[in-house]
């Protein structure tokens, strides 16, 4: 049986989101939150190796009361077990402190109920899109990781081993990794099932476990929230789209002509 | 696995639904409701104004809850008057400044919703309810689009002793379940469409004259339709406002409109359009209401089933009624699932004790009176053309008469009424709306 922790985050809708041009910062009010769509990804991805393999789900998330709402989401995807990291004091955290407020929770399920198999993080939330937490609870955990990754091959539960596909600047990796380990899920591994009546009901109605600063996992204090997080940020500022594509209008121009226009143009880029 | 069974099972989780469903939780009924949105009111729209009363007969500690889903308290009310000259504002202030309050579907309906789940409603929400479960023409049960396991193809079927059809306008179950005796056309319905626009911050309290904790809700009539039969509303939110139109589906469809033209153009109306300057569009949305009354009534129950707030037709448009009607209809139906359940008796002899309930009601009362201002306020096109003009008009040449002989003018404000729609003409609209109200 396969026992497999999922951490997931709400994240704000940021199809909806606005940034104030004077500020550079987020215009939040008003934004419905959603669970972040990588998560939903390692949250799908779960459940199919549930379904396959057999195993049970654990899912963690550190955000605010209202964070309750993903948790509950996932019960749909099969989730067994739900825990909500809230607290004033893990408020304002970046990827450092947050990494270890997680990982610290894990290894206090693990001394509970024994290691986990499998580690599934989303690729990066798309609020802060820094992709670094998932790696960042891997170290502390000191489980390998596999970012990015994209397909799901095979698995071996007899020799313990799982065979995926990752998605790299130069293509595609195909990965063999021995359990346990972390996986960040990218668009590809799984889809989200059409999840039975019964959960559907139960979701509803489930309430998460609450997790603390004081308690029940034994935090240093100096490592959560604002304090325990070194980053600061100067600026945030919206990206100018710098490169202008050209566009060639067919009504006035001959095909002939742009066809070759545009050849020598992939010519003169050393494309072609 | 736990069993699929429950005393009741409500399709749709509108207020009626939901009404009915906090009506039996209370009663410690096993119901459950089914909602096709994510969550109760994603997929519902109304115009913005709710009754304190109605809400109070399901949530007594009303409106003394917390988060609540008031906007703003209705301290105005009335009417603009619009012709393509000018502006008439006929506003009262209130003098009870809690009987209504402007609201969204969104956050109303899932407070009901965190309400009734409370009180051990069971809910489920993103599921569809594909059929009913029949027995010959009892109702036993119905069938949803979701599965019992992960993977299993088959739908799940839901039995219970009573369905109550909360569906809505489109009443596909209301179908399936025999209840209607002829479908619904254009002129049966009527299309709404509006916005929620955010002004820019104190540009709603300066540009309607409201403070803190004050709101609006305005019918328009007039031009600002394009003269069609319908209206046009402004209801003022806590930091936005809805603004849209209704009108007849069949009247739209003879004109030239589409409706988002209408309601662009009802924006930039030359004497309104000040209200919304720099107004951002957080949401739009349109829905159907039914205007069948009596004539397209359903039958409100058979063997096993009941039919309550839209799906039934409970609307009155003139009066702004139908989230207190879907209320109601619930609470009643409810109140009759509880009988059906002391004597043990889920037929129609026993449900018909809603349908009952209903005609005796002020709701029963105003679906015939409705039936005869349809048939002669509705069609009557003086009503939103010529008298919003004769409206303006009149008042522009009474308030601008300074400097000349006041006869003068009384005699041309006299003239202009004969010309255009002419005193017996008046007194004959007068009596046709005079004898549907009374």
């Amino acid at each position: 049986m396969l026992r497999i922790l999922v951490s997931i985050k709400q994240v704000p809708d940021t199809t909806n989101i606005r940034i104030n041009p004077e500020t550079g910062t987020l215009i939040r009010e008003g934004i419905p939150s959603i669970t972040n769509p990588y998560d939903i990804i390692a949250l799908s991805f779960a459940c199919y190796l549930k379904n396959n393999y057999g195993g049970k789900i654990t899912v963690i998330t550190m955000g605010p009361p209202q964070a309750k709402s993903s948790l509950r989401e996932a019960v749909e995807f099969g989730a067994d077990r739900i825990i909500l990291l809230t607290d004033r004091k893990f408020a304002g955290a970046d990827t450092l402190a947050t990494s270890y407020t997680l990982a610290e929770a894990i290894k206090y399920l693990q001394a509970e109920e024994g290691p986990f198999d499998l580690y599934l993080f989303g690729k990066q939330a798309i609020d802060g899109d820094t992709a670094q937490v998932g790696p960042g609870v891997a170290v502390r955990l000191q489980v390998p990781v596999i970012t990015q990754t994209v397909k799901f091959e095979t698995l071996d539960l007899e020799k313990r081993i799982i065979r995926v596909h990752r998605k790299s600047e130069n293509g595609i990796e195909i990965l063999e990794a021995k359990l346990p380990v972390l996986l960040t899920c990218d668009k590809g591994l799984a889809e989200p099932p059409f999840s039975p009546f019964p959960l559907i009901l139960k979701a509803v109605k489930a309430e998460p476990e609450i997790f603390t600063a004081d308690g029940p996992v034994n935090y240093q204090r100096e490592k959560l929230g604002l304090r325990g997080s070194p980053t600061q940020v100067k600026k945030v500022y919206t990206p100018e789209v710098k490169k202008k594509g050209k566009i060639v209008d067919l009504s006035t121009t001959p095909l002939k002509k742009v066809v070759d226009e545009v050849i020598e143009l992939l010519k003169s880029k050393g494309i072609l | 696995m736990e069993e699929l069974k429950f005393d009741v099972v409500i399709v749709g989780g509108g207020p009626a639904g939901l009404s009915c469903g906090i009506t039996l939780a209370k009663a410690g009924i096993r119901a459950l409701l089914i909602e096709r949105g994510r969550f109760c009111g994603a997929k519902n729209l109304f115009g913005g104004v709710v009754y304190t009363k109605s809400v109070k007969e399901l949530v007594p500690e009303f409106p003394n809850v917390e988060p609540s889903p008031v906007e703003r308290p209705v301290t105005e009310e009335g009417y603009y008057i619009v012709s393509s000259e000018g502006l008439v504002k006929l506003l009262h202030r209130k003098k009870d400044p809690h009987e209504a309050f402007t609201a969204t579907r969104a956050r109303f309906d899932s407070f009901l919703a965190e309400y009734a789940l409370k009180l051990g409603l069971e809910i489920a929400p993103k599921t569809k309810v594909l059929d009913l479960l029949k027995e010959g023409q009892r109702i036993k049960g119905v069938i949803v689009d979701r599965p019992r396991a992960f993977g299993d193809p088959r739908p799940t079927e839901i039995p219970a002793n009573i369905v109550v059809i909360a569906e809505g306008v489109n009443r596909v179950l209301t179908e399936k379940a025999g209840l209607i005796g002829r479908p619904f056309g254009a002129e049966d319905v009527a299309l709404a469409v509006k916005e929620i626009i955010q002004l820019p911050k104190g540009a709603l309290e300066a540009r309607l004259g409201l403070a803190e904790g004050q709101g609006l809700a305005v019918e328009i009539i007039g031009d600002i339709t394009a003269c069609l039969p319908g209206t046009g509303f402004i209801y003022t939110n806590r930091n936005h406002l809805s603004f849209g139109l209704g009108l007849f589906l069949s009247n739209l469809r003879e004109s030239a409109f589409k409706p988002y033209e209408l309601l662009e153009r009802a924006k930039n109306h030359p004497h309104l359009r000040e209200l919304f300057k720099d107004g951002e569009i957080l949401e739009y949305g349109a829905h159907l209401i039914p205007e069948w009354g009596l004539e397209g009534l359903p039958r409100l129950y058979g063997d096993g089933v009941l039919v309550v707030g839209d799906s039934a037709g409970l609307v009155n448009p003139l009066f702004r009624e139908g989230t207190n009607l879907a209320i109601y209809s619930g609470i009643m139906a409810g109140k009759t699932i509880i009988e059906a359940f002391e004597k043990g008796d889920f037929s129609s002899r026993t449900l018909k004790a809603y349908e009952a309930q209903l005609r005796e009601s002020f709701i029963y009362q105003d679906l015939i009176t409705l039936k005869k201002l349809k048939k002669h306020l509705f069609t009557n096109i003086h009503l939103f053309k010529t008298y919003p003009e004769l409206l303006y008009d009149t008042i522009s040449l009474f308030f601008s008469a300074q400097g000349r002989p006041k006869r003068e003018v009384m005699r041309e404000i006299f003239e202009l009424i004969r010309k255009k729609r002419g005193f017996l003409g008046i007194v004959g609209d007068l009596i046709k709306v005079g004898r549907a109200l009374w």
